[in-house]
This record gives C-alpha cells, structure tokens and sequence, in this order.
C-alpha cells in the first residue's frame, strides 16, 4: 500500500489573474522510498510539498496520507497529525533562534507531551547519530550551516514520523555540507525505511533518490529510476533537465567526474 | 520625486508602523500645552492658586518633557534599527552619507511637525474640558478658554527642539554603521549575559526594601522612606537586567518544567524579549509605580474629604469671650461676607454659662438644649430631649466617643447648686475639635435658667461666653469668608496653641480648599502623567511587535507545519506577550503595594484615615485598564500572524 497517493490533485489561487499551480497530478510514493520532485521556477514544487504538508488544499483531487486523507480532518486533528506523522526541512533551516540545538530538536516531541526521559534518550541518539554532540547547548546563531541542517534533520527525525519532506535541503549549504547532508537524508531513509519526499533544484542532490519526479507547468512531466551507478543516475537526470527546458540557471554546471 | 517627497513618503506610506508612535506622541503634545495653557491663565485672580497651578504645571511640563525625550529617542533608535536594512540598500546604491542623514532629519522633523500640529489641535480643543475640570476642583467662580500666544510658543519650542534634538541623536546612531552591517542587520539574540551576582543583589534589594516598608509599619520612620526608595530604585534596575533572567535560566535548567509542550518555546522567546526590553521595562515601571500612587493618594483624599465634613459640622465657628470688644464688628462682617459670596447660611448663637462642676472641682461649659436642638436641625442631626437635670457630654474629638465612659454620673453644678446627671455623650459632633478648651456639658433648658450665680471669683458677665456657628450648606465655597480672621488666628495662635486673643475664629472650608487644591493638582498630573505613560508604553510594544512581525511570522509558519494547533498557538503568544504587558505592570503593583502599606502607616498617625479600600479600587481600575489593551494588542496580534 503506499504511504502517499495523490490523484487528480488541482490546484488553483484565485485572485486578480486566477493561477494554476497544480493540473491533474497524480502520483503515488512507497513507504521507505526517497522521491525527489524536481522541476523547473513556477512548476508548483512548493504549492505541491504544501499541500502534501496538509497546510494548504488542493482545489479538486483526493490525497491519502498514511491512510488519512486530511481533507477529511478537523483543524486540530490535522494538527495533531502533522505532529506526529511529518517532519520538515527547510532550505533556510528555520530554526528557532531562540533555543538551543538540543531544544530545538526536542521540540516536536514536547509539543507531544513526552516526558523529559524519552526525550533525552531520543535527543542523545539523533545527536550522535547527526554528529551534534558537541553543539547540543550552542545557539542557531553559533554554528555553521551544515550543523544547522543536521540540526534542523533532527528535529524533523526525533518524532519517527512515517514521511520527511525536505524543500530544497541543501540550497543554502556548500558542496560538502550538502553532501553530509544528503548522506544522512539517504542513511536514515535506508535504515529506518522513513519516506522522504524532496523537492529540489540539484540534480546533485537528485541522484541520491530512489526516483525523481519531474513536473511542468503544475502537471507531470517524466519521471526515471535509479539504477547501479550515480553518476548515470545523474546524467540522466541533467538530460531530463535539458528537455525540461527551464531557465537555463536551472540547470547546475556541476558534473561529477 | 524630490528629496523631500521621497522624505515625506516614507513617513506617510509607514504610517501603520508609525501608527502608535504617533498617538503617544501627539497625546504628549497635547497633555503638555494643556498645562501650559493652564499656567499661563491670565484669569486665575488668586494669588495662593496662582502659585500653585504655576509651580505644580511647572513640575509636571518637566517631568513630562523628560518622559517624551526619552521616549521618542527610544522609539527613534528602534525605529531607525527596524530599517537599518533600508538604508543599506540606499548607501548601496550610492546615497550619501550626508544625504541620509538629511533623508533621516527630514523624516524626524515632519514626524514632529504632524505630533506638534494635531497635538496643539486637539490640546486647545480639550482646553475648554480641561478648565471645566480644574475650575470645580479649585472651585473657582470661572475659568474662561483664552487666546495668548505665550502656550502655543512655549509647545512649539519645546517639541521642535526636542525633535531636533532626537533627530541628531539617531544620526549619530546610524552614521557610525558600516553599510554591510546595516543591510544584514544587526546582531540579535546574544543572550544569557546576566552575572549572577547582580541578578542576587536585585533580589537581596528588593526583599530590603519590602522587609523595611514592613518594619516601617511597626516603626514609623520617615528617614526610611528614603532609604526605601534607594533600595527600590536600584533593585528594580537589576531585577529587569539580571535577575529575571536568572530565574528563566533556573527553570530552564529544571527539564520536566521547561520540556513541556509549549512552554519551551514561550519560556525561550519570553526570555528574549525581557533582555531586549530591560531598560523599558524598568522605566515603565518606576512610572507606573509614581503614577498609581499619586492617583492613589488623591484618590485616598475622598475618604479623607467625608471625614474632614464629619469632624467639622459646622462651616464656620466664631467663639467670643466676655471682654471681646470685636465681637459684633466680627458678625456683622462674617454675615455680610457670606451675603457677598451669595452663600445661604444659618447663624445659631449660643450664650454659654461656666460653672464648676462638684465631681471634678473643674471648670465646665454649660450649653442649652434648645440651642444645640436649633443647630442639630439645621445640620439635620437627631435633637434631644432632655428632661429635668439630666445631662450630656459635648464630644470635642472623634476618640471620645470611644473612651468617655457612657455610664451615668451624677454631680453639682457648685456655684448654682444645679444637680445634674450626665447620661454620656452626645453622639454627633457639633463643634470644631480645638474650639472648646473645657469640658461641655448640654443641660435643659430649665436646668440652664436656674444657673444664676457666676463663678466663683468671677462676674456675672464674665463667667459667660458666646458661641457662633454659621451653618453653610455649601461649605466647600466658604473659602473666601473670615480670611482677615484667619490670617489674625494663623498668627497669633503660632506653634503654641494658646489663643491669647478674646475670641476663636475656625472656617474649615478655608483650610479645607488648601488641602483640596494641593490634592487635586496631584490628581491631575498624576492621571496625565499616567496616560501618556500606559499609551507610550503600549505604543512601544506595538511597534516592537510589529517590527518583529515578519520574523515571527516565519516562525509560527515552521510551528504550524510542524503540528502546532491553534490554541497552543495562542498559548505561545500570550507567553511571549503576557511578560511584556504584565511584567512591568506586575511590580510596580506590588511597589506600589508596599508604597501604600508606608502611606497607610504614615497617614494612620497624621490623620487616622483608611485608605486601603481606595487604594485597592485604583489597582483594580489600572489592571482592568491593562487587561484590556493586552486582549486588543493580542488581537492584533494573533490576525497579523495568520494571514
């Protein structure tokens, strides 16, 4: 069964100039699998990872998250059931400035109500598994961007929620953080067989997917499979790209060698 | 667009950021030329008023000038740093120095210019309010609105160079940045600074100051206060600085309190905004504390105004001794006085008789039944009825209703050989407390026929005196009567209480209006002080909430997807709130508490006047008041933050 199904989703903003982000997209995630969605400026990535964030409706279509379909939800309950079944990251980390590293990860699970037991143990097991150890008391102001995502990773893992979605991970880091980043999202994804659903602009950051989704304009547009190796992976991927035609700054100029 | 378009825009298109700041400001305006037009009143004939709406007007204008300048420079150098942004990006693109720094004069100055224009619009509109109110608390015949340009001169002056003044100041500010600084902003959040000997001093001051107003209770000291007030002053300096933050810092040491859902995030944010606002928060709270206790004590002085009426029935009491030569002179000039003044009056005259009393061996004064009957209807008392030799005590204070015994006593009046029994004491006061030196005793009037013999020693004529009481039913509006009497009595009674002239002379509406004028002035800059203070405060929250919006709306989107209902939402606001409205709101309640415990203790042994309950409605009257702008900042709020 899989863990996400959307079919026939539409979205339209009304307003002024009525816009269509999202035409009649159908599309199905595995549990375990790690789905990146790629797509050129304006093809309704975001409006696409909000509505699978049950924060924003679709205008038409049904979604099935976990078994739920969070249409059906009251406000509180769907509340709950981010809290408990989602985990985020973001491209610019959003961390809250005001905690520390270790009290930014326990959010989610004090929000829950868990006692302080559960939480230290879960806190010290996603900070040696991150590497945060030494940085738990620091500030998000005192460490580098790489620690900040793993920071904000952590909070998004600490809950064990059944899918983490990611929008643009790695957009604010340097190749090697990036890379750290990527290692972690694709470790975690294969040892505890979380969902992770990645909206991204690197192809880079693509091939470490099991499968990448590429959409156009709000609708579906091709969609590949990893094979073997990665750099294959990933030139077919930059092929895509290119039919894609985007902005050309769409495409990265990064080839692995 | 010119320069001074693009100035003025900038202010005009703001004006929803500039919103409160400009209420506070306008409302500074317009407090500060209503005093002025009052000190400036041609019309106030009294020289004794004069002085006082001269010198009290004085005091509140500097209190209130150094209020708003040290608002609007913190208002200024917030707003200034909420762009610092902006002005990066116009030095990025080649704006000079020297040209943001007249872009930054200019947008000051028509922000004064509006405050200063619709400050004096709606001063002298509320002129007219104003006057009415002051003219029934100094009860003066009419204060009329006037035109002179002296007020509207001494606004303008002040608050143009006060605009000016800030306007230099925070181009100092900015002057000293370097451009990248100002487009990434400036460094946020360096918290946990506090020294942890500083955060135990506050305590250790706070809990003297407290012990001492305690021990002052027991002990009356007025020396005291001072120390007290040291004591206050610096604590609650420290108190905002350190201390406060130490105690976030035990809790959030303590897991199970600070790990629980969303008071994480409320206890971390909260100990934010205190750091950042430390030094407001301590202003706003010695104000406020100033504030609520002049109210307080004015609003004290009701209590103190029926008491004064109880101890004083009698609006104006003249008493003569036999060899008075003035004693008609002084009648005729008090009655015609009161006609002057237009005041209706009841004159009740009383032949007083001495006697020597056979228990005591002392001296009495003897007063007819008839005639206190005659007054106590006047003052709408009960009247007596006495029967043949029987007797009542004149009470002469309000203690004596107490300790007088009340049982019956039976004596002789020695030189007529009268036999009367006291049954005890009248229960009303009918004389002014000092103006009787003997005992006096209310006998029938049959009883009072019968004493013929003088006393002993003495002539007929001499051992009688005369008693007049003037009852006024408006005896607040008798300040103006017997003034030549009472200037006679102030001097030669001196601090010796012996009245060596041959009659007494008491008009308590005249003591009475001196205490009123001096209590109401206080009343009302009390009141003013405080309103623009509570707007200038909450204007100051507004804008800081405001600037910090668009940050707090990033982070209420990351909570809302990560699973924070609506409730626990506003839970999260109202812990970031709650510090800022009630905090400094919470000790200056309890300074001001502790303030009115001295108070209670100091006036219980100048005037043995409670003044608890008043005191208790005014901290209600402020809370109510508080509790309701923070549900409309919150509001606010809470709509900002979710759209």
């Amino acid at each position: 069964m899989p863990i996400l199904a959307l079919e026939d989703v539409t979205k339209v903003y009304e307003g002024k100039v009525a816009h269509l982000a999202i035409n009649q997209l159908s599309f199905e995630v595995e549990k375990g699998e790690f789905l990146a969605i790629m797509g050129p400026s304006g093809s309704g990535k975001t409006t696409l990872l909000n509505i699978i964030s049950t924060i924003d409706r679709p205008t038409s279509g049904c979604i099935m998250l976990n078994g739920f379909n969070p249409l059906e939800l009251a406000n509180n309950d769907l509340s709950l059931f981010r809290r408990r079944q989602l985990g985020f990251v973001f491209q610019d980390f959003n961390l809250l400035p005001a905690l520390t590293v270790e009290e930014n990860m326990v959010l989610p699970l004090t929000l829950d109500g868990q006692s302080v037991d559960v939480m230290k143990q879960r806190v010290r097991e996603i900070a040696e598994r991150l590497d945060l150890l030494p940085i738990l008391e620091k500030r998000p102001s005192e460490i580098s961007g790489g620690q900040a995502q793993r920071t904000a990773i952590g909070r998004a893992l600490i809950h064990k929620p059944s899918i983490i979605l990611a929008d643009e991970p790695t957009g604010n880091l340097d190749s090697k953080a990036a890379r750290d980043v990527l290692e972690i999202l694709s470790q975690v994804n294969k040892e505890s067989q979380t969902t992770i659903i990645m909206v991204t602009h690197d192809p880079i950051a693509a091939s470490y997917c099991d499968r990448v989704l590429f959409i156009k304009d709000g609708e579906y547009f091709n969609e590949i499979y990893k094979d073997d190796r990665r750099q294959t992976f990933f030139q077919r991927i930059l092929n895509v790209l290119s039919l894609l035609g985007g902005n050309v700054n769409d495409l990265s100029t990064i080839r692995l060698s | 667009m010119t320069f001074r378009q693009f100035a003025y825009h900038n202010v005009i298109r703001n004006s929803r950021v500039y919103a409160a700041f400009f209420m506070a400001s306008i409302f500074s305006v317009m407090v500060f030329f209503v005093y002025s037009m009052l000190m400036f009143h041609p019309n106030i004939e009294d020289q004794f008023l004069r002085d006082i709406a001269f010198g009290g007007m004085l005091i509140a204008e500097i209190i209130l000038i150094i209020f708003t300048l040290f608002f609007l420079f913190y208002s200024m150098s917030a707003f200034l740093q909420a762009r610092s942004h902006e002005f990066g990006i116009l030095l990025n693109l080649g704006m000079e120095k020297q040209q943001l720094n007249r872009l930054i004069f200019l947008e000051t100055m028509i922000l004064g210019f509006i405050s200063i224009t619709v400050g004096i619009f709606f001063g002298y509109s509320f002129s007219k309010f104003f006057f009415m109110v002051i003219r029934e608390l100094f009860l003066l015949d009419s204060l009329p609105l006037y035109v002179s340009w002296k007020p509207f001169a001494l606004t303008i002056l002040v608050f143009l160079s006060l605009f000016i003044i800030i306007s230099i100041s925070s181009v100092v500010f900015i002057r000293k940045k370097e451009i990248i600084h100002l487009l990434k902003g400036f460094g946020k959040h360096n918290e946990q600074s506090f020294k942890k000997w500083k955060a135990l001093l506050g305590f250790f001051l706070l809990f003297a100051a407290y012990s001492l107003v305690i021990f002052s209770v027991f002990h009356m000291n007025v020396f005291l206060s001072f120390l007290i007030v040291i004591l206050a002053f610096v604590g609650t300096y420290f108190f905002y600085t350190d201390s406060i933050l130490y105690l976030l810092h035990i809790v959030r040491k303590r897991k199970s309190l600070y790990w629980h859902s969303y008071r994480l995030i409320a206890f971390a944010e909260g100990s934010i905004k205190i750091k950042e606002n430390a030094r407001m928060f301590f202003v706003v709270t010695i104000v406020s504390t100033i504030a609520f206790l002049s109210v307080g004590i004015v609003t004290s002085f009701t209590s103190f105004t029926a008491q004064y009426r109880e101890l004083n029935p009698v609006s104006i009491f003249y008493s003569s001794d036999w060899d008075n030569p003035f004693e008609d002179e002084h009648i005729m000039k008090l009655s015609q006085e009161l006609q002057n003044e237009g005041l209706s009056y009841e004159l009740v005259k009383f032949n007083v008789k001495k006697q020597t009393s056979s228990n005591s061996h002392e001296q009495v004064n003897l007063i007819k039944e008839s005639e206190v009957n005659s007054l106590a209807v006047a003052l709408k008392i009960p009247l007596i009825d006495l029967r043949e030799g029987e007797a009542l005590l004149v009470p002469n204070t309000q203690e004596d209703f107490g300790s007088i015994r009340q049982e019956e006593e039976q004596t002789v009046l020695e030189e007529s050989s009268v036999p009367i029994r006291i049954q005890g004491v009248y229960n009303h006061l009918i004389f002014p407390s000092l103006a009787i030196e003997k005992r006096a005793i209310i006998i029938n009037d049959d009883d009072f026929n019968l004493i013929t013999e003088p006393l002993l020693g003495f002539g007929i004529k001499e051992s009688s005196t005369t008693f007049y009481a003037f009852h006024v039913p408006e005896w607040l509006r008798t300040k103006d009567v017997g003034t030549d009497l009472d200037k006679i009595m102030n001097e030669t009674l001196g601090a010796s209480g012996i009245n060596p002239n041959s009659f007494y002379f008491v008009n308590p509406g005249l003591n009475f209006s001196i205490i009123r004028a001096t209590f109401s002035l206080l009343l009302f800059t009390g009141l003013l002080v405080a309103a623009v203070l509570l707007l200038a405060a909450g204007s100051f929250v507004y804008f800081k909430l405001y600037t910090d919006l668009e940050r707090d709306k990033k982070q209420y989107d990351v909570l809302r997807r990560m699973g924070v209902t609506e409730q626990e939402l506003v839970k999260i606001v109202n812990g970031q709130l709650i510090p800022q409205f009630f905090l400094p709101w919470g000790l200056a309640m309890v300074h001001s508490t502790f303030s009115f415990l001295f108070l209670q203790a100091f006036w219980v042994d100048l005037a043995a006047v409670s003044i608890a309950m008043e005191m208790l409605l005014v901290l209600l009257a402020f809370t109510v008041i508080q509790v309701s702008y923070f549900y409309l900042i919150r509001w606010r709020y809470i709509a900002h933050i979710q759209d």
